[in-house]
């Protein structure tokens, strides 16, 4: 198993290697940034010298590998709107994403599973079409849509829920402020609800159908008969036999949608006003912040690459026939 | 089950708690809505509107310009102007102090200016990069205490407006901070001072000094322009900016709040590029002869843009300068199209077999400006019905369309807008100040306009320049470089348990809002 996490954390190197590039050509392809830093007023010359300030003269290869020369000392470079570290802005806002996303993936894995088995266990009947119904519209409704019905409906028409906002907990925790954290969670899962079952709903559907789909197919294979004909009861052969093989597949598509939500919510961080990274990228790629916008893609690149890493190493845990 | 029960029982308690703890605003707060994030709290380094209303509470500046064009002090009482116009010497109010206790003297004044100027720091807000550019700011020095001089490079008659806009901060504690530290840690002598700032979600202010009728002052962060009228409706802000005009219906029938619409300061036109390049692509050497561009005054019905697309009524615009220092003489081209189909014929582009005139590109940035690329489809199809085949290239507002303007290298035909304001019609004209101006985007050269500006200088008096201006505004009506639009309105939602009016020159200040 070292051995495969070695290999997995040298191939990382090479893979956040790449992401920088990628995005550092992407950036540089809307042509010189300067422009966007300047007064409309600014002389030539006051361009030129901003232009010196802020690195964009030299020539781009020498730009790139001062960056990455940089970075492997720790210095990712200061925000050119923030005028501070472009890392301390960018985990600044991680903690939010991530209560986001942790919290919409509660709740899709904790009721995708569910109707996933009931769907298998009672297929053909109405209350399989029903889920799979929910299902299909969780897939074809966009979630800025449904998040601003949310809104309305709940937030402002029957005033159940806040309309938007976020209240910290993982930020305070992080700063060890725990009495702070732990005072606020009430409320922070209070504003969470209709932001995270907006991002959580598509994510509920999709997998609502692997689990049936996968669930279908075990429960009709040989040793789920030989365990009924033994006389175990159902709940155990769902259970204990037929879900304990059905979820391989949910397992990683778990972590592939984490992994895509950390940087994929910027729509519904932008509905609900969640000051995460997603928005946060957003307005950096909009504003040229360039030292902003490669601290995020390494910082998600990481994230991304150490949850397929951890992913893969539970998929070698619960099923023994999978070697690492 | 009973205890699993009863845990699912606290939870929806305490939220239910911590949701009644986030209702409605207190009598000692207000709380404004804003568009967009905020990025720091470093006065050199400010430049969008959203952080400037934020930080004007903070800091003070020497002079005040009212929402109506006015002046009036503000840190300074009063002020003598060289008789080369190169040096504005300004008299402090005495008393006034920081909000780290130390007095607020002429060596804080000069030092703002100073260090916003220093190349060291590299700042490229609107102070360095717009005022400093415009008035040609040499340096700033404190003559006593309570006396300071700042001195210009050459004479310049919309300096005193412009100078008023940068902020004064307290060189001790500036001096002592890193420029890091500066940006999160703001230290004026306003009446407001910061509490805390978590980026992306919300800033807070605490009272410390009149004007000011709130205690405290909360600005949320709401992109999402429904969410914002959502969060208005439902009585959790007072104010928010930028309404879309598809809202404004619903706000105002929802019984808790109103929109206030205004006629902005911002001019919205169709440029020409007239350079050299753009007049040897298609449609360029058209619109080269002023009475194509005068024809196609006529092909656009601008009040139907703005009943329609802007949910507001306008009168357009009659040229570069805001409706109150306009040139009264002058009434806004009407929508006639036969008759700009008659003057271009008459120019010499007669409709050819195909239908069309000639071709030309109509290049827009979107998402910046109010319903900007739909008002720039209905002005397409305008110039379409009168015979320009329009190429219509509309593009990314921040990282495509910005620096091709800045290189002023957009067209022959582009969509734009230019802040302007209400205390002298100078401001709005510099935008063509020089040829070369970075501003002349359409990099037109008339001597009848820039020739004048000499004469403007030379003027003994008010209504001397007057005189001057009103024959620029009228070259610049016949023959400019500009199809006149609209000037732009902005909506304001506003609580009906407040008493506060907005500004036309988007400027948010809170000083004066009471309590209804």
């Amino acid at each position: 198993m070292w051995t495969f996490v070695v290999r997995r954390l040298l191939q990382s190197v090479i893979v956040i290697l790449g992401v920088t590039l990628i995005s550092f050509i992407s950036l540089q392809m809307g042509g010189d940034p300067t422009f966007l830093f300047v007064s409309e007023r600014a002389s030539a010359e006051e361009i030129e010298m901003i232009r010196r300030a802020l690195g964009f003269d030299r020539p781009l290869h020498i730009q790139y590998l001062t960056y990455l020369w940089n970075i492997v000392q720790g210095d990712f470079g200061n925000s050119l709107s923030y005028r501070q570290p472009a890392m301390n802005i960018v985990l600044g806002a991680l903690p939010a994403t991530i209560e986001l996303t942790l919290f919409s993936m509660f709740f899709a894995i904790s009721l995708a599973i569910p109707f996933g088995v009931f769907a298998a266990i009672y297929r053909g009947t109405a209350l399989d079409g029903s889920i799979m119904t929910m299902a299909m519209f969780g897939q074809s409704i966009p979630s800025f849509w449904m998040g601003i019905m949310m809104i309305l409906f709940f937030g402002l028409y029957l005033q159940w829920f806040p309309i938007s906002g976020q209240v910290p907990f993982l930020m305070p925790l992080f700063q060890g402020d725990f009495a702070t954290a732990f005072g606020n969670l009430p409320s922070s899962i209070y504003h969470l609800i209709m932001p995270a079952v907006a991002v959580g709903f598509y994510s509920l559907s999709r997998n609502a159908r692997l689990v049936r789909s996968s669930m279908l197919e075990v429960l009709g294979q040989d040793f789920v008969r030989t365990a009924r004909s033994k006389g175990i009861s159902e709940r155990a052969v769902v259970v204990n036999h037929a879900l304990r093989n059905a979820w391989l597949p949910v397992v990683t598509m778990i972590g592939l949608e984490f992994g895509f939500l950390l940087g994929g919510v910027v729509v519904i961080e932008t509905v609900f006003s969640w000051p995460g990274i997603g928005r946060l990228v957003f307005n950096a790629i909009n504003q040229r912040d360039i030292p902003v916008v490669q601290a995020s893609v390494i910082v998600l690149s990481v994230i991304f690459i150490a949850l397929n890493l951890i992913v893969d190493l539970i998929y070698a845990r619960i099923d023994p026939r999978v070697k690492l | 089950m009973s205890k699993t029960r009863s845990l699912l029982v606290a939870s929806a308690a305490s939220m239910v708690l911590a949701g009644s703890a986030m209702a409605q605003v207190s009598d000692d707060t207000i709380v404004v809505g804003l568009s967009a994030d905020i990025t720091t709290f470093e006065p050199a380094a400010i430049s969008s509107r959203d952080n400037a209303n934020i930080v004007r509470h903070i800091f003070d500046t020497l002079f005040s310009i009212e929402g109506d064009g006015s002046v009036v002090p503000d840190l300074a009482t009063d002020l003598a102007i060289s008789d080369d116009g190169l040096a504005y010497v300004y008299t402090l109010e005495a008393g006034r102090t920081c909000h780290d206790g130390e007095a607020l003297t002429a060596e804080d004044v000069a030092y703002s200016f100073n260090r916003a100027k220093d190349p060291a720091n590299a700042f490229t807000g609107n102070t360095p990069g717009f005022v400093f550019s415009s008035v040609g700011f040499v340096d700033a020095v404190a003559l006593d205490d309570l006396t300071v001089q700042i001195n210009i490079a050459a004479p310049n008659p919309i300096a005193f407006g412009l100078l008023a806009e940068v902020y004064v901060h307290c060189m001790d504690s500036y001096a002592a901070m890193t420029l890091e530290q500066a940006a999160t840690t703001p230290i004026g002598s306003g009446s407001y001072r910061l509490v805390s700032w978590t980026p992306g979600s919300e800033v807070v202010l605490e009272k410390v000094a009149d004007p000011g009728t709130f205690q405290n002052i909360v600005y949320r962060i709401i992109p999402e322009a429904s969410t914002r009228s959502a969060e208005l409706m439902a009585g959790n802000v007072d104010i928010i900016t930028n309404v879309a005009p598809d809202q404004v219906d619903a706000i105002n029938a929802s019984g808790v709040a109103a929109v206030q619409s205004v006629q902005g300061t911002r001019r919205m036109y169709v440029g020409f590029n007239l350079s050299e390049p753009f007049a040897a692509m298609p449609g360029g050497d058209a619109i080269q002869n002023p009475d194509v561009r005068r024809a196609l005054q006529y092909a656009i019905d601008v009040p139907t843009i703005c009943a329609q697309l802007l949910n507001f009524p306008c009168e357009r615009a009659t040229g570069i300068v805001n409706p109150p220092n306009a040139n009264q003489a002058l009434t806004p081209y009407p929508y006639d199209p036969a008759m700009a189909e008659q003057l271009l014929d008459a120019a010499g582009w007669p409709r050819l077999d195909d239908g069309n005139r000639f071709t030309i590109r109509f290049q827009a940035g979107k998402g910046r400006y109010l319903n900007d690329e739909n008002v720039v489809l209905a002005i397409a199809q305008y110039l379409s019905d009168v015979g320009l085949n329009i190429e219509l290239d509309v593009m990314e507002w921040g990282s495509v369309y910005v620096p091709l303007i800045r290189q002023r290298n957009v067209g022959p035909l582009f969509f734009l807008g230019s802040g302007g304001a209400l205390w002298s019609p100078l401001y709005d004209m510099t935008d063509l100040a020089k040829v070369d101006s970075g501003t002349n985007y359409t990099h037109w050269s008339d001597p009848r306009w820039f020739d004048r500006w000499a004469d403007i200088a030379a003027a003994n008096t008010p209504e001397e320049q007057r005189v001057i201006i009103d024959e620029m505004l009228q070259v610049f009506y016949d023959d400019g470089p500009w199809l006149h639009l609209y000037f732009q309105p902005d909506f304001y939602g506003v609580s009906g348990r407040l008493n506060w009016t907005a500004r036309p020159d988007e400027k948010v200040y809170l000083f004066n809002a009471t309590l209804n």
